[in-house]
């Protein structure tokens, strides 16, 4: 296996540089950051709004359109076991998306439905990276990685038909639930980069308890503009928390263009400004993406703080099921067809001859098939009895027990310190 | 044991509750070496090291969302803010995530967010206020105002112990105002959330109050007494959820009913107490009820003008008068 060059991130330059008496830096005190981007093509796309001759404003593209997509680029840690295995998930995934869309068109989903088509990559390969022991929080486009990290697709189907037997019992819909015990999942909610400081304090109550968990979410390219986004990563950078940061820059958020939310070329850049490394990978390229969350994800385990990475792909339908999409310009959709992240790893198996056109044609049966069965089951389900709906509202005792997942903290080294009379408040007394 | 300030029996609760049970920890802005805006946490970082008395970034946010993660691994994260009133800076954390998290999905959220709130002190429309209804609209949160040294030391060991995501607002007036012995000689003990307490007894009238008030309605009993008018003083404690009981039993005693707060008016607790008292105890009523609370603006700065804002003994003494002759 080739190993993969300059994959190390290097940052911050690690001293305070002082200016000279000249105002001039010594060459070796100059700051340097550096962005590793794996990207094997960097196209250049512009979007901006124009007013049309019939006097409509719209969204307007210039932007390279001829490039071939690249070759996928081989990876440092995949071996061919588990590069199956992760086309599998990422097969499972779309698989399970295209089941929901039918379901949808045949009524019996309660609400939208949300599709990570085109991000399959990104989604399968970076929960794959992650060790037993991590811990991850996805955001709607991210339901493979539930898949990877051991839900099946019955209980996102039932969640979306708001079944009984989901895993809220009908509480909350799509890929908002979590699992504390088993699956380290903490559950999303929708206001967007509310995950980030959670995912942190989760890495912050795992240190405590004498272990350095890495703590995957995802963040898209709309929502990293929220002030909770800064908190988070700021506060993981400060008490260098094993958080594991993948934002998703899928080019659009909702009907917004990346060029109305952020003014920088790279949100990797950003990582910079919180002193943490940051690296772009190419969001459909399965191999690239696995490779930058398990560097992360080691680094997390080595108690080096967090690490920001940025995907780039583009989302490949519209923000929801009830949104055509119209207002994206349609070369782009056209450009990134081209880089299916499934269909180019599957090119890329089938020419290692990781995989032989048999196996693959047996391995969409077989995934067709567990989908199928998925279906069945979660349609048998039934709703929920409304008599459940006033409870649950606090953890009364006996409930639930509050388990310490890594045994608890150490009450080791304390001071000898009493408790002693506090000094006068300086504050309004 | 001697008396106690109100402060000193927070610090007392948090103290012992923290070498109980090493997975409490306290986070938030300025806590360690510095003790605290108010030293509620003074000396704590000697005892309990920097892994247990965390300092922040200033970022409401982060603080909230990093406790709530941290209780997810089975720890009982206490976060200060600073002043309660920058609370909303986190509002979306605790009304979203904290205050659903167990419904949604069966993960009991075990934390406290604790911290000053309250007037009196001429601290301006951003450190007074008294921000408890924006929570108690919200399913899934507890909400506690103690009035008292033992109230706010037992329930600050409820509060730490509880599996749900408990908001405990210290009033800041009260910090180092009052002091009392605590019971049980310096013993542990606890006070129940939801529980209110009588705080005095009467026939002729109930005064419904909460937090600093609740030394208001006192010193308005004392005079009210002086003219035959026996008082009685229910303190809630917490004000989420709410004693109904005690409501309905002390109204259906007096008949006649004040509720005081400190907070403001227009969609303040007294709003749903009485519709408590009208759902549960309206064939006792003998009068109306009366609402006594802050004036519906922000909390100005200017001594005469805090003072024209906030409630005030003669209020509650000018109520119970018309109420009494009703
Ligand atoms: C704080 C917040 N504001 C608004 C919304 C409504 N909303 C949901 S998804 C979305 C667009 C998100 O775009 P992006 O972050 O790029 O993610 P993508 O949908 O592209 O994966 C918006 C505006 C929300 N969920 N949270
Ligand atoms: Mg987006």
């Amino acid at each position: 296996m080739k190993k993969r060059p300059a994959s190390k991130a290097r940052h911050n330059g690690a001293s305070r540089p002082a200016a000279g008496r000249n105002g001039q830096r010594p060459a070796d005190q100059e700051r340097r950051y550096r962005i590793p981007d794996w990207r094997l093509e960097r196209p250049q796309f512009h979007v901006t709004q124009k007013r049309t001759e019939a006097g409509e404003v719209r969204y307007s593209f210039t932007g390279d359109l001829d490039l071939a997509p690249p070759p996928i680029r081989e990876s440092g840690y995949l071996t061919r076991e588990k590069s199956i295995e992760l086309y599998r998930w990422m097969l499972l995934n779309r698989r399970m998306e295209q089941t929901l869309e039918t379901l949808y068109k045949q009524s019996k989903v309660v609400g939208g439905v949300y599709f990570g088509l085109g991000q399959e990559a990104c989604s399968c390969a970076s929960a794959l990276a992650l060790g037993d022991g991590d811990w991850f929080a996805p955001m709607i486009r991210n339901q493979g990685a539930l898949l990877v990290r051991g839900f099946h697709p019955r209980d996102v189907m039932m969640q979306y038909m708001a079944k009984a037997d989901s895993p809220t019992h009908g509480k909350d819909g799509t890929s908002h639930y979590g699992d504390i015990a088993q699956r380290n999942m903490v559950s999303p909610i929708s206001m967007l980069g509310d995950l980030i400081p959670i995912l942190t304090g989760v890495a912050l109550g795992a240190r405590l308890q004498g272990r350095n968990i890495a703590a995957l979410t995802w963040i898209g390219d709309g929502g990293q503009s929220t002030g909770v986004t800064h908190e988070g990563l700021n506060f993981a950078a400060v008490q260098k928390l094993g958080l594991v940061l993948i934002v998703e820059n899928n080019l659009w958020a909702y009907s917004t263009p990346t060029e109305m939310q952020f003014a920088i070329e790279d949100l990797a850049e950003r990582a910079i400004g919180y002193g943490v490394p940051g690296m772009i990978v190419d969001g459909t390229d399965a191999c690239q993406v696995f490779d930058a969350t398990l560097e992360a994800v080691q680094r997390a385990h080595r108690g080096e703080g967090p690490t920001l990475i940025e995907a780039k792909m583009m989302r490949m339908k519209g923000h929801a099921i009830h949104d055509a999409a119209g207002y994206v310009p349609p070369e782009m959709l056209e450009f990134w067809r081209k880089r299916d992240p499934i269909a180019r790893f599957e090119k890329h198996l089938l020419g290692k001859k990781w995989l032989t056109p048999a196996q693959n044609r047996e391995l969409i049966a077989e995934v067709e098939r567990q989908v199928d069965e998925d279906r069945t089951l979660a349609e048998a389900s039934p709703m929920p009895d409304p008599a459940q709906a006033p409870k649950g509202v606090y953890c009364d005792p006996g409930c639930h027990p509050i388990t310490l997942k890594y045994g608890g903290v150490k009450p080791a080294r304390r001071g000898g310190a009493k408790l002693k009379q506090s000094e006068a408040a300086l504050h309004f007394r | 044991m001697p008396a106690v300030t109100y402060l000193e029996a927070i610090r007392l609760a948090l103290w012992e509750e923290m070498e109980r049970d090493p997975n409490v920890f306290c986070i938030g802005e300025d806590i360690g070496i510095y003790g605290g805006a108010f030293k509620v946490t003074d000396g704590f970082i000697d005892r309990f090291g920097a892994e247990r008395v965390i300092d922040t970034p200033i970022a409401e946010s982060a603080i909230v969302g990093a406790a709530y993660g941290a209780s997810l691994t089975g720890l009982r994260p206490v976060a200060e803010f600073q002043f309660m009133d920058f609370i909303a800076c986190a509002f979306n954390q605790i009304v979203n995530v904290l205050a659903k998290s167990h419904y949604r999905w069966g993960a009991p959220a075990p934390l406290v967010l604790r911290g000053p709130s309250g007037g009196g002190v001429h601290g301006g429309p951003f450190h007074s206020q008294n921000p408890e209804m924006w929570f108690v609209k919200t399913p899934g949160l507890k909400v506690v105002c103690p009035a008292t040294p033992a109230d706010a030391y037992g329930l600050m060991k409820s509060a730490i112990r509880d599996n749900n995501p408990v908001i405990f607002f210290e009033h800041k007036f009260l910090y180092r105002r009052i002091k009392e012995e605590l019971p049980n000689g310096g013993g542990d003990f606890t006070v129940p959330l939801g529980r209110a307490r009588q705080a005095r007894a009467g026939r002729d009238l109930s005064v419904i109050t909460y937090a600093a008030m609740v030394h208001v309605a006192l010193e308005a009993a004392e005079a009210l007494a002086a003219e035959g008018i026996e008082v009685e003083v229910l303190d809630l404690r917490t004000v989420l959820p709410l004693d109904r009981e005690a409501i309905a039993e002390t109204v259906r005693k007096t008949s006649r009913a004040i509720i005081l707060h400190e907070d403001t008016l227009t969609g303040g607790l007294a709003g749903e107490i009485a519709a408590i008292i009208n759902e549960e105890a309206f064939d006792w009523l003998d009068a109306p009820i009366s609402r006594i609370a802050a004036l519906d603006t922000p909390v100005p700065f200017s001594p005469p003008l805090e003072h024209a804002f906030l409630p005030k003994v003669e209020d509650v003494v000018r109520e119970a008068r018309r109420l009494r002759a009703w």
